[in-house]
């Protein structure tokens, strides 16, 4: 990784070379406090290979990079609200972390007209995670949608500070539930990195086990929760039972339905004998047909199929402009995958899933993620092959301040940002796969009808917890 | 309006009425910060395996309509002032659970500034149902429990 130092005037053109040269924006965190205040961003070459930007910041004002990177939207809003920085050329800087009571300072501009508005939450009427919506409406048509989420904000990079790097990862798992393994395999090669660390042969293989187990729960609640946004029940409870079933495996494997607890920094715990892996084989395998089965259900489901093509489209040109990434972003053409450019896990010869058509609409949505299901099958098969022994890191290379790592969870590739002093969390910064989907999908909502976003909201099916952190 | 809604709540709650013969709970739900671990349970525990349902325990959209209020999270500040007021629309008699480790106070990842928990402190616990997360079963046999207490 490297990293380059900027001052104010110099962190545009900085940013367009790196973008010049094919980088693509992965996250900016704010750092430091008072004299020592910076503004760094990390970005992603064309082989996966990370880089950083880090500007001085201390008179508490940057200039603005939206205009060249709309993806840096949040985190620019995010670092006002939190940590204090003002961006020159934000106009207006609305908030995003910070709830002020005068709905102007954080809503969209919209042409008081004929435009009504609809408040939607925090609490919503089923089990789902808090935050609130705005919309602005004519008659059922969407004109924009304000998210307003950190309500669940926990304050959790702020509370690992100061914490021994072994110990941080605590917070790392707490941020959320369904990502837990996305976040902590970040959070352990981030400060593996810092320690010049290298996963050896059995950490990379037991970790990419973990993370497709992740997928696998997550996608098949994904699907099901798509059949719950057109009130389908029959492919929600069919999903959900799928759904469990890969948890009672997790359990089984781990001890836990979530896999918490699973990932270690500098080591994995995971071991497996032969019978616990030809047993899981074997469970994968029923799994699978019944998977299958399940799908063809729902690709003859006329009330279902009815309601998916052309709804919440994003344009692959908006995909890539707004750093949209995962499923989301390879339903509309982007072919990014984190996991083709991993060489801490075991992901050889990985490329990543298509659908069948690029429409970056729900329906395209739903496809894709049966087509990863299908990915993730043949990884579990293969890496479940031999026993899964416990495994260590070895040094590489020099200690050094900051590590960055880049893990794709089932919803995007997410950033873990370790900045230490002495083994110490100096900074935890989380940058999520959902974290970079909002703003696409507060996009792809604009322009449909009002009863269609509980079902576009599914088909990206974003976490709150792990935005709020 | 609100002043009659306050009155028939004293009103009722003084009444000490029983329920009627045909057992069932209402639940709604209030995430107060949780990390979705314990909303991915409890959607599941009404899930064909678990089936809460069949036991009279059904998830309602309006805390005006529920029996029971389930809050997961350790309650962050921002999510506060949105439990107190689902709670404040609840018909008397009723009843708060709290859900998973967090909201029963574990604490150890909050930063004090941010949290406005534990739920204790904030609204009268009635039932508790510990798990990180709980499982559906565990989440099924605690509110069975209440269904027969209550």
């Amino acid at each position: 990784m490297s990293i380059q130092r900027c001052a104010p005037g110099g962190w545009r053109d900085a940013v367009q070379a790196v973008l010049d040269g094919g980088g693509r924006f992965a996250g900016a965190w704010a750092a430091g406090h008072d004299g020592t205040r910076c503004w760094s961003a990390a970005f992603t070459g064309v082989d996966g290979e990370l880089s950083a930007l880090v500007c001085r910041a201390d008179t508490g004002a940057v200039p603005t990079i939206i205009d060249l990177v709309a993806a840096a939207d949040w985190d620019e809003r995010e670092a006002h609200d939190l940590h204090g920085l003002r961006f020159d050329g934000h106009d207006p800087l609305r908030a995003l972390a910070a709830h002020p009571d005068d709905a102007a300072a954080w809503m969209t501009p919209a042409p008081r007209t004929g435009v009504h508005d609809v408040a939607v939450g925090p609490i919503h009427a089923g089990v789902i995670e808090s935050g609130h919506f705005r919309f602005h409406v004519v008659g059922e048509r969407i004109l924009a949608l304000d998210p307003r989420l950190f309500y669940k904000h926990r304050g959790l990079e702020r509370a690992a500070q100061g914490r021994s790097a072994d110990a941080g990862i605590a917070y790392a798992q707490r941020a959320c539930g369904g990502c837990a393994v996305t976040n902590t395999v970040a959070y352990a090669q981030a400060v593996e990195e810092t320690r010049g660390l290298w996963p050896d042969h059995h950490t990379r293989i037991g970790r990419t086990l973990l993370l497709e187990l992740e997928r696998l729960y997550n996608h098949l609640n994904d699907i099901s929760a798509i059949c719950a946004g057109v009130g389908f029940a029959l492919g929600t409870m069919a999903f959900a039972a799928l759904k469990d079933r890969a948890q009672q495996l997790n359990q089984h494997l781990t001890g836990h339905r979530f896999l918490f607890g699973t990932i270690g920094v500098g080591a994995s715990r995971l071991a497996l004998d032969r019978a616990a892996t030809d047993r899981a084989r074997e469970v994968l395998r029923d799994l699978r047909a019944d998977a299958a089965t399940a799908w063809r259900t729902l690709e003859f489901a006329g009330p279902l199929q009815a309601r998916l093509d052309d709804v919440g489209v994003l344009s692959e040109a908006d995909a890539a402009r707004l750093g949209a990434g995962g499923p989301a972003a390879r339903a509309s053409g982007v072919a990014t995958d984190a996991r083709s450019t991993s060489p801490r896990l075991a992901y050889e010869s990985f490329t990543p899933a298509s659908p069948r058509r690029a429409s970056g609409d729900v329906a395209a949505r739903l496809d894709l993620r049966a087509a990863e299901l299908q990915a993730t099958w043949d990884i579990l098969d293969g890496l479940l092959i031999a026993p899964i022994a416990p495994g260590s890191a070895t040094r590489r290379t020099a200690p050094v301040p900051l590590g960055l790592s880049v893990v794709e969870s089932p919803r995007g590739a997410t950033l873990a940002v370790v900045e230490t002093d002495d083994d110490h969390l100096a900074r935890l910064h989380l940058r999520t796969g959902s974290y970079a989907n909002w703003p696409a999908l507060a996009h792809a909502t604009a322009g449909n009808l009002l009863p269609d976003f509980p079902l576009i909201n599914k088909s990206f099916e974003l976490c709150y917890a792990c935005v709020d952190r | 309006m609100f002043v009659l809604l306050r009155q028939l709540a004293r009103v009722r709650r003084d009444a000490g009425l029983q329920r009627g013969p045909r057992r069932s709970l209402a639940l709604r739900h209030v995430d107060a910060g949780s990390c979705n671990g314990c909303e991915h349970e409890l959607a599941l525990a009404g899930s064909p395996i678990y089936d809460l349902p069949r036991f009279g325990l059904d998830i309602v959209a309006s805390p005006r309509h529920a029996d029971i209020l389930l809050v997961t999270g350790p309650v962050t500040t921002r999510m506060a002032a949105a439990l107190r007021r689902a709670y404040d629309a609840m018909p008397e008699p009723r009843r708060v659970a709290a859900l998973g480790d967090c909201a029963l106070g574990c604490g150890i990842l909050a930063d004090p500034d941010e949290i406005a928990g534990p739920l204790e402190a904030l609204l009268p616990v009635d039932i508790r149902i510990p798990g990180c997360p709980p499982t559906p079963e565990a989440i099924a046999e605690h509110l069975r429990a209440a269904l027969a207490r209550h």
